[in-house]
């Protein structure tokens, strides 16, 4: 029995720091309607700033949390100016890739000035311990908690009792009507940036003292952390924020102590799929709060596509096809295969965030799917290669859409949050499932490509066969989109009450689009694991899903072309800027960000 | 400054000339340089262990370059950064094949990566050398594949001895990375362990990137065990000790090698005070070839060397090793892994390779303790009564 108490005290304990980050979350999220995932950025140069004044200046504690603060202002209000506001006006989806471009910059400015190796950062005047039922609670621990809890306070005052607080609320409940009235809109984004940016980089320093251990890698594992728990909250919801983050540290707490540690996150990813399933709001949002904003139509930015006629089209192709024979380099070749590999992946996610307006972040997940369905196929069942595929394409649909059905009622970046947690429990059921999937140590010998019998056994075969159930699956989508089908599709994005009174069963549409884009994907997955041999359950992970995503949104969301030309842009350019080096990924980030700001339909334009 | 240094690197040239083979010039080594590829990663969340190879290459360079280089040419090494990601290792796979320069190819650091570039390095005949490989099927992917990662099989047993029949250890919970690595060490030690007559009462697998172990100690604490066996990287290893000494629970903790690193130090403090541990070389150790790789890496940085600094150094010197005795093309050095016998190693005392499993055998292991906030070797018997 004390040993509840126990696990109990540690939920809590860990929640606290979940609180920390789910706050600045929710604060930004409650006026901008964004999902900052910049934030585990601004996270990680607090806990840095904090080092550098620890151990290059020795300042106390509160000195250090005053430049901490100060640090976290600055970066947010840079973010804020630099980042963001130059894509007011444009759809919701370009500031989000905004903050995804940031991060990456930001994550690479830190490793390249301060090394990856992890570093200690000394708490020393915080090492006194307490003791409560059989485990100790330190003096950081209360800080911690006295951080949260006070800066929530000091929050809920500032919105309920300033003028500044009202211009926030005003600004989050509807941004024009404030407008018109006269709040300076910017004024307020700049606020609430600088706020939550302060409060994510003392996060940083506390949790770093915390650990006594910080490196410039815990950025995303931070951002997704304090996601679950504002959602859990409710989004944008301060006060729900903290109590969410209470919530999921005692449900991986509990979770550890039924099942074992590493069943720790998917409890937390269980919960927070049942919370967005039966609760959207979160499970503290008072029943005054505005309903979920409707993002279709919104969200997308309408845009008039680049036209290229299919005479083109299939010039193009052609031309792809015949390059194997001018340019017979294996590397060139390789890129491109991967290429072709992400554009199927692209298709998939452009038919169903593009032209259904399901925005997924866990579409890994399907490729994951695949990728284990026509390796166990073929190896345990010795199925032959060509149709194990295709099955693994029809079984990472059945499951996919299964799994994401209950979802479909959710709107915008609910549906997102659900499809990123989807995506974590699938990779953790794969990890933990270890009598089919063989958990951690993966699946090791998967049969080379083959097709009828005939092993693709050279780099320009398996360019050839790539290339060809990409033209397959596009011309089709093509199709798809041209007819009935993919008319109703787009009214349901662009308008789902008017589709719906015009008699369109809106879930079953969906799930029809998410299982035609889910079969692509696992197509793709399939491939991917003869290709390499190898996978486990790391091969398929979350960042593939926001490479995914990233595809598409350069592409041009709902264009076919567009997709295959982001996979082509966002496979090519690491390669291409290969001889930069340690710095390949910081010039990555600035070219998205670069793209984002002066092209934010996307390249060929929505569809 | 920067005659101090280049002070340095004459005093590591003459030092290693001991060990420089018999009839190598002592003149620096000219002309073209000889390439071998590294597959790697230098940024993403592995970028740490990237850095660390280079410092070992680096170093073994200097040492096989200042004496004459392989047969007068200079060695050097091409890194390509593959963030550990498997669509980025099969396209520098591509271009290490492609690229007739590289006559071999090192890593890369993680399985999924590493495994899956491995049928292009065997279709094109190039040998993949994945000296951190230790997933058991590694090697398996042909006959090109050669590691010369301490197998687990080989490691765990060695702990699970001092664990049990030096510690006396009895009942032991085991916390593990649940990464390949991880579980098939736990797998091994857990074995080993029960057949040396103790009794493993918990086993615990985390996530590599997991900060948080308070409910994980929880669990262990209440599984009564009298001592602890941790399978981790230095990272979270200190992070688990931290917090084992916040939740008051004190029992004898042994870590697997991989934790010996000075940042295991640096990270812990005085948590990590007292843990146990084992390594294949250790800073005093008489053995000449380690006292020559401490010492000058000590010169060359400033700082301790770790393990991965350690492997990446052990891995330049045998390559270059193999490509004075068998030649320098793909082929011979293929050929060449096979035949070479005896290499001076860092980790292995002398290295040769079984031409069957294309992996070597009989790493040296050293006991240590943490003690006064250096690693010391471990002279005392059981803690456990």
């Amino acid at each position: 029995m004390s040993s509840w108490i126990d696990y109990t005290i540690n939920g809590i304990i860990i929640g606290n720091i979940y609180a920390l980050l789910a706050v600045g979350l929710a604060l930004i999220f409650g006026v901008s309607r964004l999902i900052n995932f910049a934030h585990g950025s601004v996270y990680v140069v607090g806990a840095y700033a904090g080092f550098v004044a620890v151990t290059q200046l020795g300042t106390p504690l509160p000195l250090t949390i005053v430049i901490v603060v100060a640090v976290g202002a600055l970066l947010g209000l840079g973010i804020e100016r630099f980042g963001l506001r130059p894509l007011q006006g444009y759809a919701h989806i370009a500031p989000l890739l905004a903050t995804i471009g940031l991060s990456f910059v930001l994550d690479q400015l830190v490793q390249l000035t301060f090394s990856p190796d992890p570093r200690a950062l000394p708490s020393e005047l915080l090492e006194r311990r307490f003791q409560v039922g059989s485990g100790t609670i330190g003096a950081l621990d209360i800080l911690i908690a006295a951080v949260g809890i006070g800066s929530a306070a000091l929050l809920y005052y500032f919105l309920r009792f300033t003028r500044l607080g009202w211009a926030i609320r005003a600004t989050a409940q509807d941004r024009d009507a404030a407008q018109q009235m006269g709040v300076d809109v910017n004024a307020v984004n700049r606020a609430v940036f600088a706020i939550a940016s302060a409060l994510g980089a003392v996060s940083g320093l506390l949790v770093g003292m915390y650990y006594n251990y910080i490196d410039p890698a815990m950025s995303f594992q931070a951002t997704l952390k304090g996601v679950v728990a504002q959602v859990v909250g409710g989004v944008g919801n301060v006060p729900g924020a903290i109590a969410g983050s209470m919530l999921l540290g005692i449900v991986e707490s509990y979770g550890i102590a039924l099942f074992g540690t590493s069943y720790r996150n998917l409890f937390a990813f269980i919960l927070l799929v049942l919370v967005l399933v039966l609760r959207p709001n979160g499970l503290f949002a008072s029943r005054r709060q505005t309903p979920p904003e409707p993002m279709t139509g919104t969200f997308i930015a309408p845009s008039k596509p680049i036209q290229i006629s299919y005479p083109v089209l299939i010039g193009i192709a052609v031309v792809m096809a015949l390059l194997p024979l001018v340019l017979p380099n294996p590397y060139v070749l390789q890129t491109l295969t991967n290429a072709w590999l992400y554009g199927l992946l692209g298709l998939s996610l452009t038919l169903i965030a593009g032209t259904v307006g399901l925005i997924s972040l866990g579409h890994a997940a399907l490729l994951a799917i695949g990728g284990y369905a026509s390796a166990l196929l073929s190896l345990d069942l010795g199925m032959p290669v060509g149709a194990s595929i295709l099955l693994a394409g029809v079984i990472a649909a059945a499951i996919g859409t299964i799994l994401v059905f209950p979802s479909f009622r959710l709107r915008g970046h609910y549906f997102s949050i659900a499809t990123l947690a989807i995506g974590e429990i699938v990779s953790l059921v794969i990890l933990n499932w270890e009598s089919v999937t063989r958990g951690p140590i993966g699946v090791a010998g998967i049969p080379p490509l083959s097709i009828f019998g005939f092993e693709l056994d050279t780099d320009r075969s398996i360019y050839w066969f790539a290339l060809a159930v990409l033209v397959i699956l596009a011309a089709l989508q093509f199709r798809l989109l041209g007819s009935h089908l993919g008319r109703t599709l787009r009214a349901m994005r662009d308008d789902d009450i008017a589709a719906r009174s015009y008699g369109i069963g809106l879930d079953r549409y969906k799930a029809l689009a998410f299982s035609v884009g889910s079969f692509a994907a696992g197509v793709s997955g399939g491939i991917t694991s003869h290709l390499y041999s190898y996978i486990n359950h790391e091969t398929f992970n979350s960042q593939l899903s926001i490479l995914a995503l990233t595809i598409v949104i350069l592409g041009g969301m709902g264009n076919v072309t567009g997709a295959i030309l982001g996979s082509v842009l966002l496979v090519g350019l690491p390669e291409v800027f290969r001889v930069a080096a340690e710095y390949r990924v910081l010039i990555y980030g600035l070219v998205l960000l670069l793209l984002v700001r002066f092209r934010p339909q996307g390249l060929l334009g929505t569809i | 400054m920067l005659a101090h240094r280049r002070l340095v690197l004459t005093a590591a040239a003459l030092l290693a000339l001991p060990f420089a083979p018999a009839g190598a010039q002592t003149a620096p080594a000219k002309g073209e340089p000889i390439y071998l590829g590294v597959s790697g990663p230098l940024t993403g969340p592995n970028a740490q262990y990237g850095a660390q190879w280079k410092q070992g290459f680096d170093l073994a360079l200097d040492e096989i370059n200042g004496a004459g280089g392989i047969k007068g040419r200079p060695l050097a090494y091409i890194f390509e950064d593959t963030q550990s990601d498997p669509r980025q290792s099969v396209a520098v796979a591509q271009k290490f094949v492609a690229d007739k320069r590289i006559v071999a190819e090192l890593g890369d650091f993680a399985s999924p990566a590493s495994m899956a570039a491995s049928p292009i390095y065997q279709r094109a005949k190039l040998v993949q050398f994945g000296f951190t490989n230790s997933h058991p099927d590694f090697t398996k992917g042909g006959d090109y594949m050669w590691s010369n990662s301490v197998s687990q099989a080989d490691e765990q047993p060695l702990s699970a001895a001092f664990a049990v029949k030096r510690l006396g250890m009895k009942r032991i919970a085991v916390l593990h990375l649940n990464t390949d690595w991880g579980r098939t060490s736990k797998d091994i030690f857990v074995k080993a362990a029960k057949e040396y007559g103790a009794e493993v009462v918990a086993t615990e697998g985390y996530l590599p990137d997991e900060k948080d172990f308070r409910s994980t100690i929880v669990r262990v604490r209440d599984a009564k065990p009298d001592g602890i066996m941790l399978i981790s990287y230095y990272s979270d290893a200190a992070l688990i000790a931290r917090q084992l000494q916040q939740a008051g629970l004190k029992l004898p903790t042994v870590a697997a090698s991989s934790v010996y690193s000075p940042k295991l130090i640096e990270l812990g403090g005085d948590a990590v005070e007292g843990l146990f541990t084992a390594s294949r070389y250790f800073p005093d150790d008489p053995r000449p070839q380690v006292r020559n790789f401490v010492d000058k890496f000590k010169a060359k940085y400033g700082k301790e060397p770790d393990a991965f600094n350690a492997y990446a150094y052990d891995t330049m010197i045998l390559m270059a090793q193999v490509m004075r005795e068998s030649g320098i093309d793909r082929q011979a050095i293929h050929d060449g892994l096979a035949k070479v016998k005896d290499v001076p190693s860092v980790i292995f005392g002398k290295a040769t390779f079984d031409p069957k499993t294309r992996r070597v055998s009989g790493a040296v292991s050293v006991d240590l303790v943490v003690k006064g906030g250096k690693f010391t070797i471990y002279q005392g018997g059981a803690v456990v009564h």
